[in-house]
């Protein structure tokens, strides 16, 4: 089932390759119907996923027996909500690319590949098939800005490719010298996770791949100071592109770090807990603060990204219960809040053609639904009570105070920095009278952007009231990691940081 | 008198090759054909040496179960059939068939001596294949120079053209200095061993122990140094650029994978087979050229603006990388590293001809301009093979790379493992270059004109290139099959 995951966008982009490119107006309209379908088949199997602790659904095909590589699929409580986001967000993303007026084919088949793509990144269960999908994606998302973006695109292209293409390069090395150690160990080289979870590692060996698998995610997060190629790519990238790029890739880092990095090293993890924390902790005051400055509304909304991700980071490495629950819902939370701000702000760049917030001003009298929506998410992304983004911060910092208290503290202030720029933001945009005449004749949302809007702001509310539909089911997968990391290590999280969490999962083992 | 020991089957393909190539010629001068007639003499040389190819695999495979490798040994311990030169020819010849496709608008566009193209390229391919079968060191510089000569003839063909006469002199002078330090190499080699067979070199240094090896260890540097520049392994790479860019761009691709096959095969099977005794002196060697090769291949192609030395440069950086297999003392990386690469740099050029001409002409990457538009199906194929040869998973380059990287890691060279990956992020660099410019900049005007083979050679080479990436496994297993006796 889970590979039909995986087929069935890249069936589907073949099947709008097909229609002639003359068809203009079919493609966009026949990739969104097609993108439905990922869509059902993921909300099917989070309805009868279980919320027990390993994989599920899991699929086994040998590739290439020698080096020990196979087709590997599998899903757990960390993987599931980020399927079911990439899900959401694809056929979203697409509703809100009418604007793309140029090779309408090519994009809407670069963004299926690129769904099919991170579907896999998050379905692998063997390390040589995540790495083919984590570097795939980088292709789609390549063009999608760099063909479909604003003035700076291949620039800005160049250098999201780059960037990540280096740290893959060392995290590929480091899949390699895993695969060899488990040769030594058991006589043939293994990339399947649950084999590589099993290894004796040296101190030494330990940390420097800890190194490199935290590198590659660190930039694709991206943690502070390798977040400079993130404000370029988004304010660049169309905004289906934005969407995707903050809604699931970023994902993929804060993923990578859950899954393998605490998978593979937990002894090492429990050594850096200090210095991913305290990047972490930069990221969330720095994306803060320079958001704050920032006069471009897309650029303010990808600083504020840096930031919030920095709590899932945080959450991550603070090693207890409501830390990874928080920091696996938080993507969730970000992906849907940030997504709905990135679609936002290209409606708005769509009428006036501008981002500059000084252009803006007194739009809620013009633009009551738009000023409704944008308040709204920005409450959820400032952590409102009630909305999503306060459960996964609350999670995040209540997780984090067990063992990394002071610097909790200073991330608790990113939480009020995130309502000066984001309310500010509002005030210059959206309160007072409107002064520009362009401003004055800007047209509400349509009936379509309601429709793409609504289901994130249902969600968001969803999750705020009741984040327990999610929650028992990421429980038993982040307790496991939990559970993995006292095994394999002399470390013991203390001791209100497996009780603590006020959402007590059901489930829990 | 004692006649010399016959196997006819052990140079079967080879014989085959040559006399396609006597039979071009000749009929070329006796009936003056449509070129076409004598493209078909060519297509069945090369079906007929490719069948025989594989009823030798097959033979080999068969020697090896039942144990007799020594029946392997054809003329007096002249010619091997083993798996390792069986490989080398299959791939040799199946290159020679794309590349004559590849270029076969450019033998038509040579009009009557289109005739000797075909004989070049066939007789090329006959030294090459003697190369990588040979056992005898002597042998294998005779077949190197059929080969090389037949390439440097090539390099000129467009002798009206100051930059193919310049490529074509600067190949043969280069060439010819290259190939005399391989045969010094190889006569200081028989000073210190008194063996010219490589299966008998070996054999004398498990009986003997050598005291003083200075000979011998001078004999290897110079032969490493004489089959390095044949791959375009730096330091030894000078000329590829000037080559690469002057030489008719129809049957580039072809001449510079040919050189890389033979010169790969021949340098595992001296060091891998011959002087594996030695490996403490010649590894680290090995591995200094890989890197300075990745390095100076990846960094100088970055600048690059015509497509060609793009390509040249980047072929450098490539020799590099399949070196890095050779480092680690296996050869099923290498193998199947040289393989992918010859497929996407045969097809790689018969864009670079479709788009820029297939003569001498330059090929500058503003000519690629939005390609995407005026030939969207060419334009991916290129980004598909630049993709391949950059090592994007999914495509054969990646497995590739894995395979060398991996073998080599294996060996306890990681700091090659990690320099070479970190190279692969800069050859993205200059391969994405060349996509942005085709899929993201303004169209021109120009249409481009793709004949029916270019066609079909770009086909091949691209479907290749993602089919040998998704199922690499009966490509790789071939290649761990490929023993070396």
């Amino acid at each position: 089932m889970l590979t039909w995951l995986i087929v069935v966008p890249v069936v589907a982009a073949i099947v709008v390759v097909m229609v002639p490119s003359k068809r203009e107006e079919i493609h966009l309209p026949l990739g969104i119907t097609l993108s439905v379908l990922p869509l059902a088949l993921a909300a099917y199997i989070f309805y009868v996923f279980e919320p027990i602790a390993g994989f599920q659904f899991t699929e086994n095909a040998v590739w290439y027996e020698p080096w020990g590589i196979s087709w590997s699929l599998g899903l757990d409580g960390i993987s599931m909500p980020m399927v079911l986001l990439t899900t959401l967000l694809v056929p979203i993303a697409l509703g809100a690319s009418t604007g793309i007026k140029t090779r309408r084919k090519e994009f809407v088949a670069n963004t299926l590949l690129l769904e099919a793509g991170m579907i896999g990144v998050f379905l692998a269960t063997d390390l040589f098939l995540f790495f083919v999908f984590f570097e795939v994606i980088l292709v789609p998302m390549y063009f999608i800005i760099g063909i479909w973006g604003s003035d700076g695109r291949k620039y800005a292209a160049m250098k999201f490719f780059l960037y990540t293409a280096f740290g893959s390069a060392l995290m590929l090395a480091g899949i390699i010298a895993l695969a060899l150690t488990h040769a030594d160990q058991y006589g043939s080289p293994s990339f399947s996770l649950a084999d590589l979870m099993s290894l004796e590692l040296s101190q030494g060996d330990e940390r420097w791949l800890f190194a490199a698998f935290a590198l590659a995610f660190a930039i694709k997060v991206p943690l502070f100071p390798f977040h400079t190629w993130l404000p370029d790519a988004h304010t660049e990238a169309p905004t289906a592109g934005s969407v995707l790029l903050a809604g699931v890739l970023l994902k993929l880092g804060t993923y990578g770090l859950l899954r393998y990095n605490l998978g593979l090293f937990p002894e090492a993890s429990v050594d850096a807990v200090w210095i991913m924390g305290t990047l972490a902790v930069v990221g969330i005051v720095y994306g803060a603060v320079v958001a704050v400055v920032q006069p471009d509304l897309k650029k303010l909304v990808a600083y504020s990204s840096v930031s919030h991700l920095g709590f899932i980071v945080l959450g991550t490495f603070a090693l207890t219960s409501g830390g990874l629950q928080g920091a696996v819902i938080q993507n969730v939370n970000h992906g849907l809040t940030t997504g709905a701000l990135f679609l936002l702000v290209g409606m708005i760049y769509e009428r006036r053609h501008t981002k500059q917030i000084s252009e803006f001003g007194g739009l809620q009298k013009v633009m009551p639904i738009y000023a409704g929506f944008f308040l709204f998410m920005v409450f959820a992304s400032i952590g409102l009570p009630g909305l999503n983004g306060f459960v996964g911060e609350f999670l995040v910092l209540i997780g984090s105070y067990t063992t990394l208290p002071v610097l909790t503290v200073i991330a608790a202030s990113g939480v009020i920095l995130a309502a000066i720029y984001l309310l500010w933001a509002y005030e210059r945009v959206f309160t007072g009278v409107p002064e520009k005449e362009e401003n004055k004749i800007l047209s509400d949302l349509s009936p379509r952007e309601i429709g793409l809007l609504a289901p994130l702001a249902i969600l968001v509310v969803v999750l705020g009231l009741y984040p327990n539909v999610l929650l028992d089911k990421i429980a038993p997968s982040t307790e496991r990691v939990l559970d993995h990391i006292e095994a394999t290590t002399g470390y013991e999280v203390p001791e209100p940081g497996r009780l603590g969490d006020v959402f007590v999962a059901k489930g829990e083992n | 008198m004692v006649t010399p020991e016959v196997q006819w089957i052990a140079i079967f393909p080879e014989l085959i090759l040559a006399l396609g190539a006597a039979a071009v010629l000749l009929v070329e001068v006796q009936w003056k054909p449509r070129i076409g007639r004598l493209g078909l003499i060519a297509v069945f040389t090369v079906l007929l040496a490719f069948g025989f190819t594989i009823l030798q695999w097959a033979q080999a495979e068969d020697a090896l179960r039942v144990g007799l490798t020594g029946d392997l040994v054809g003329f007096s311990g002249m010619i091997l059939m083993d798996g390792f030169a069986v490989f080398g020819r299959f791939v040799l010849i199946s290159i020679m068939g794309l590349g004559l496709l590849a270029g076969w608008r450019f033998i038509e566009s040579l009009g009557r001596r289109g005739a000797e193209a075909i004989a070049l390229v066939l007789l090329a391919t006959t030294g090459f294949s003697i190369m990588v079968a040979s056992n005898n060191l002597v042998m294998m510089f005779l077949g190197l120079e059929v080969g090389s000569i037949a390439l440097y003839v090539l390099a000129g063909m467009t002798r009206d053209k100051t930059r193919s006469d310049e490529a074509a002199m600067k190949y043969f002078l280069l060439g010819s200095f290259a190939s005399a330090i391989f045969i010094y190499g190889v006569a200081l080699l028989y000073a210190g061993t008194g063996e010219f067979e490589i299966l008998a070199i070996r054999g004398f240094f498990r009986d003997v122990i050598v005291t003083r090896p200075a000979v011998i260890l001078i004999g290897m540097g110079l032969v490493i140094v004489g089959l390095g520049f044949k791959v375009s392994a730096a330091p030894f790479h000078t000329w590829a650029p000037d080559v690469y860019q002057g030489a008719p761009a129809g049957i580039t691709g072809y001449m510079a994978s040919m050189a890389k096959i033979a010169g790969f095969v021949a340098i595992a099977r001296i060091l891998i087979t011959g002087l594996p005794q030695f490996d403490q002196s010649w590894v680290p060697v090995l591995a200094g050229i890989a890197a300075v090769s990745m390095l100076i291949g990846s960094v100088v192609a970055l600048v690059q603006n015509d497509i060609r030395r793009l390509l040249a440069y980047s072929g450098i950086a490539h020799a590099g990388f399949i070196m890095t297999g050779v480092v680690g003392g296996a050869t099923k990386g290498m193998l199947f590293y040289v393989t992918v690469y010859a497929i996407q740099l045969v097809g790689a050029f018969a864009i670079v001809a479709a788009v820029s001409g297939s003569d001498s002409s330059a090929s500058d990457i503003d000519e690629y301009r939005g390609l995407a538009k005026r030939s969207p199906v060419l334009a991916v194929s290129f980004a598909v093979l630049l993709l391949g040869m950059a090592g994007l998973p999914l495509t054969s380059g990646f497995v590739a790379k894995f395979a060398v990287f991996t073998e080599a890691w294996a060996g306890g060279y990681a700091w090659l493992v990690v320099m070479g990956l970190l190279m692969s992020v800069v050859t993205f660099g200059f391969y994405m270059r060349v996509i942005v410019v085709m899929f993201m900049d303004e169209a021109k005007d120009e249409q481009v004109a793709v004949s029916a083979t270019v066609r079909w050679a770009v086909g091949i080479a691209t479907v290749g290139t993602v089919l040998l990436g998704i199922v690499p496994e009966p490509l790789l297993r071939m290649a761990a099959n490929a023993f070396s006796l």
